[in-house]
C-alpha cells in the first residue's frame, strides 16, 4: 500500500514539473507562430476566392446543358407514352387476330395442357418412373406453359402416355440404385409388375415420387406374403403365384404398420412373460408323465403276460411281489398288504397332474389380471388425456387383450393335456387299485387247484 | 356336384368373416364327434359281445362266492369299464373346451377391432365391423358346437353308465 501511495506522488511531481517548463518556454513562441499562420491563410483563401470565380463561368454552361438535355428528355418521354399508347391498340389487335387464326387450336391447346396435368399426376408417381426417369418433368412443362405446346413437347406427352400403357401391361426386370433404409444406396436387379409392384430378392420396393427413389419398404408384409414376392423375382421361366397390390402400394403401406404376432406377444408384457412360463411348465410336467406312464404301462403289460416271474421295476411286479411274499397268508392279510403296497405306489402315478390342471386354471386368471391392469392404465390414460384420441387408449386395451388371449391361448392345450395324462393315469391306477387283486386271485386259484 | 361347391363356397366366406379361429373350433367340433361316434359305434355293436362273453364265463365259474371270485369279479368289471370309459374324458373335455376357444375368437377379433382403431381412428365404422365379426361368429360358432356336444356327450354317459350297472347285476355273486 505503501509503494502504491509513493508511486502516485512521484508521478504526480513530475507531470507538475514539465507542465511548468512550457509555461516558461512557449508562450512569445505561440503569438509569433499564430502571426505567421493569419498570413499564410489570408493567402490561400485569395487563391480559393479565384478558383471559384473561374469556375462559375463552367458550372453555368453545366446548367445550361442539363437543362437542354431535361427538355429533350421530356420530349422523348411524350413521344415514347404516344407509341405506348399506340402499342397497346396494336397489341390488342394483334391478339385478337391471334385469337382468331388460332380458332379451335386454343381448344387444343387447353386440353393438352389438362391432360399433361392429368397425365404428370399418374406418371410421377407410377412406379413405371422408377425405370424411365425424367417423363414428369417434360409433363410439368407442357401443364404449366403459357404458350402454345410445341409439336415435340406434344409428341413427348402422347409418349409418356403410351409408355404408360404399355409398361402397365407388362413385366420387366431391369438395374436401378435402390436406396436402403439406413441412407446406403446399392445399385439391385428389381422386377417391375406392371404398374402394381416393384420386387427385389428381397421382398417388395416402394418409389417414392418426391425423392425420385427406389426404397424398400419399412417393415416387409407377413412372411408367407413377401415370400412369394421374392420367390417370384427368382423365376425365370414359367409362372408363380405372386400378391399384388392393386392400389399401387397404399395397401402395402397399410400392412407395414400392422403388427407381426411377434409384437402382439410383446404387447402383453410381464403378465404375458409368466403366463408362457407357466404354459411351457405345464407342457414339460405333461410331457415327463406322458413319457413315464406310458414306460410304466409298457412293462405292466409285459408283466401281465409273464405274472409267474414278478419284475421289481414295474407296480404291478411289485404287487405281485408282496403275493409271493405272502402266498401262506389268508385272504384278509393278504388284501390288507395289497392295499399297502398299492397305497405306496399311487403317488408316483398322479404325481404332477394336479399341477397341469392348475396351472390350466391359473393361466386364463393370469389374463383377467393382464386385463384389470390394461384397463387400469387405459382409464389412467383417459384421466390425464381425456378420450378425444382412440390411438392414445388403444395401446392399453391391446394389454388387456393380448393378455387375455394368451392366457386362453395357454389354457386350450393345457386342459386338453391334462385330460390325456389324467386318461393315462386313470388307467394306470386302474390297473393295480381294481385289477391286480383279480390277476393274484387267478393265480392263487390256479396254483391251489 | 354344383351344390358342393356353393356349400363350400359359403364355408369359405364364413371362415373369412370369422377369422382363423374358426379352424380351430372346427377341429375340436371333428375331433369331439368322431370320438362321440366312436363311442356309439362301441356300444351299440362291440360292447355287447364283450358283455356276453364275460357274463358266460361267470356263469361257467363253480366258484363264485369266494374272496378270490370276488376280485377276479372285480377285475373284470373295471376292464370293461375302462373299456367302456375310454376317451369319454376327452370328449368332455373337448365339449368344455369349444367355448373357450369361441371366446379366444372373441379376444383376438377385439385386437384387430382396436388395431383398426389405432390406425385408422374411430373415424369409419365399416372397418371395425371385420374385427367385430371376427370377434362375435367364433363366439357363436364355439356355442353351437359345444351345444352340439353337450347333449350327446351326455347320454353317452348315461348309457355307459347304465351299461356299466347292467353288466354288474348281471354277474351275481353271494
Amino acid at each position: 500500500m505503501k509503494k502504491v501511495i509513493n508511486y502516485v506522488l512521484l508521478a504526480a511531481s513530475m507531470t507538475a514539473g514539465i507542465a511548468a517548463s512550457a509555461n516558461a518556454n512557449d508562450l512569445n513562441d505561440l503569438l509569433k507562430q499564430v502571426k505567421a499562420d493569419r498570413l499564410s491563410e489570408a493567402k490561400i483563401d485569395k487563391k480559393r476566392e479565384a478558383e471559384f470565380t473561374s469556375a462559375r463561368a463552367d458550372k453555368q454552361a453545366l446548367l445550361n446543358k442539363a437543362k437542354a438535355q431535361l427538355k429533350a428528355e421530356q420530349e422523348r418521354n411524350k413521344r415514347l407514352t404516344k407509341e405506348y399508347a399506340q402499342n397497346e391498340i396494336t397489341l390488342a389487335q394483334k391478339e385478337v387476330e391471334l385469337d382468331n387464326a388460332k380458332g379451335t387450336l386454343g381448344e387444343m391447346f387447353g386440353v393438352s395442357r389438362a391432360a399433361a396435368a392429368d397425365a404428370y399426376g399418374q406418371i410421377a408417381t407410377s412406379i413405371v418412373s422408377a425405370q424411365y426417369p425424367g417423363r414428369g418433368e417434360a409433363l410439368d412443362a407442357i401443364a404449366n406453359a403459357k404458350a402454345i405446346p410445341e409439336l415435340e413437347q406434344l409428341e413427348e406427352l402422347w409418349f409418356a402416355l403410351q409408355t404408360e400403357m404399355t409398361q402397365s401391361g407388362e413385366i420387366s426386370q431391369f438395374t436401378a440404385e435402390v436406396t436402403n433404409l439406413d441412407g446406403t444406396k446399392s445399385t439391385e436387379s428389381v422386377t417391375r409388375i406392371g404398374t402394381f409392384n416393384l420386387v427385389s430378392e428381397n421382398g417388395y420396393l416402394n418409389y417414392n415420387d418426391e425423392m425420385g427413389q427406389i426404397q424398400p419398404l419399412a417393415k416387409q408384409p407377413a412372411g408367407y406374403i413377401a415370400g412369394t414376392a421374392s420367390d417370384f423375382f427368382g423365376e425365370t421361366s414359367g409362372f408363380a403365384p405372386v400378391y399384388l397390390d392393386p392400389s399401387r402400394g397404399a395397401i402395402l403401406t397399410l400392412e407395414t404398420r400392422k403388427k407381426t404376432l411377434m409384437e402382439f406377444y410383446h404387447e402383453g408384457k410381464e403378465v404375458g412373460y409368466g403366463i408362457t412360463i407357466l404354459l411351457v411348465l405345464g407342457m414339460l410336467i405333461a410331457l415327463e408323465r406322458i413319457i413315464v406312464l406310458g414306460a410304466v404301462s409298457a412293462k405292466m403289460k409285459a408283466q401281465e403276460k409273464n405274472l409267474s416271474q414278478p419284475n421289481e421295476n414295474n407296480p404291478l411286479g411289485r404287487l405281485l411281489k408282496v403275493y409271493q411274499d405272502n402266498k401262506e397268508a389268508d385272504a384278509e392279510t393278504l388284501e390288507l398288504k395289497l392295499d399297502e403296497a398299492i397305497l405306496r405306489e399311487t403317488p408316483t402315478v398322479d404325481r404332477g397332474i394336479n399341477l397341469i390342471k392348475m396351472f390350466a386354471a391359473i393361466a386364463p386368471l393370469m389374463g383377467l389380471l393382464g386385463t384389470v391392469i390394461g384397463m387400469i392404465m387405459t382409464f389412467q390414460t383417459i384421466t390425464l388425456f381425456g378420450t378425444g384420441d382412440p390411438k392414445i387408449m388403444a395401446g392399453n386395451i391391446s394389454l388387456a387383450l393380448v393378455t387375455t388371449a394368451l392366457g386362453l391361448i395357454a389354457a386350450l392345450p393345457l386342459i386338453l393335456v391334462h385330460s390325456i395324462v389324467a386318461g393315462r393315469s386313470k388307467s394306470v391306477l386302474h390297473k393295480l387299485d381294481e385289477q391286480s387283486a383279480g390277476l393274484i386271485a387267478a393265480i392263487a386259484e390256479k396254483e391251489s387247484k | 356336384m354344383l351344390f358342393l361347391i356353393e356349400l363350400i363356397d359359403s364355408v369359405r366366406s364364413f371362415i373369412a368373416t370369422g377369422g382363423n379361429v374358426l379352424y380351430f373350433v372346427a377341429f375340436a367340433l371333428l375331433l369331439m364327434w368322431i370320438m362321440m361316434v366312436e363311442r356309439y359305434w362301441f356300444l351299440a355293436a362291440t360292447y355287447p359281445t364283450i358283455r356276453d362273453e364275460i357274463i358266460a364265463k361267470w356263469d361257467a365259474r363253480s366258484d363264485t362266492t369266494s374272496w378270490y371270485a370276488h376280485r377276479i369279479r372285480d377285475t373284470w368289471i373295471s376292464e370293461t369299464t375302462e373299456l367302456l370309459e375310454r376317451n369319454m374324458i376327452t370328449i368332455k373335455t373337448l365339449v368344455a373346451m369349444c367355448p373357450l376357444i369361441g371366446l379366444l375368437g372373441t379376444v383376438t377379433g377385439m385386437i384387430s377391432v382396436f388395431e383398426t382403431m389405432a390406425q385408422q381412428g374411430t373415424g369409419n365404422p365399416r372397418l371395425m365391423a371385420s374385427g367385430i365379426s371376427m370377434a362375435t361368429i367364433p363366439t357363436m360358432a364355439g356355442m353351437v358346437a359345444a351345444l352340439s356336444g353337450v347333449f350327446f356327450s351326455t347320454r353317452l354317459d348315461a348309457k355307459v353308465k347304465l351299461a356299466k350297472a347292467k353288466l354288474v347285476d348281471s354277474l351275481p355273486h353271494h
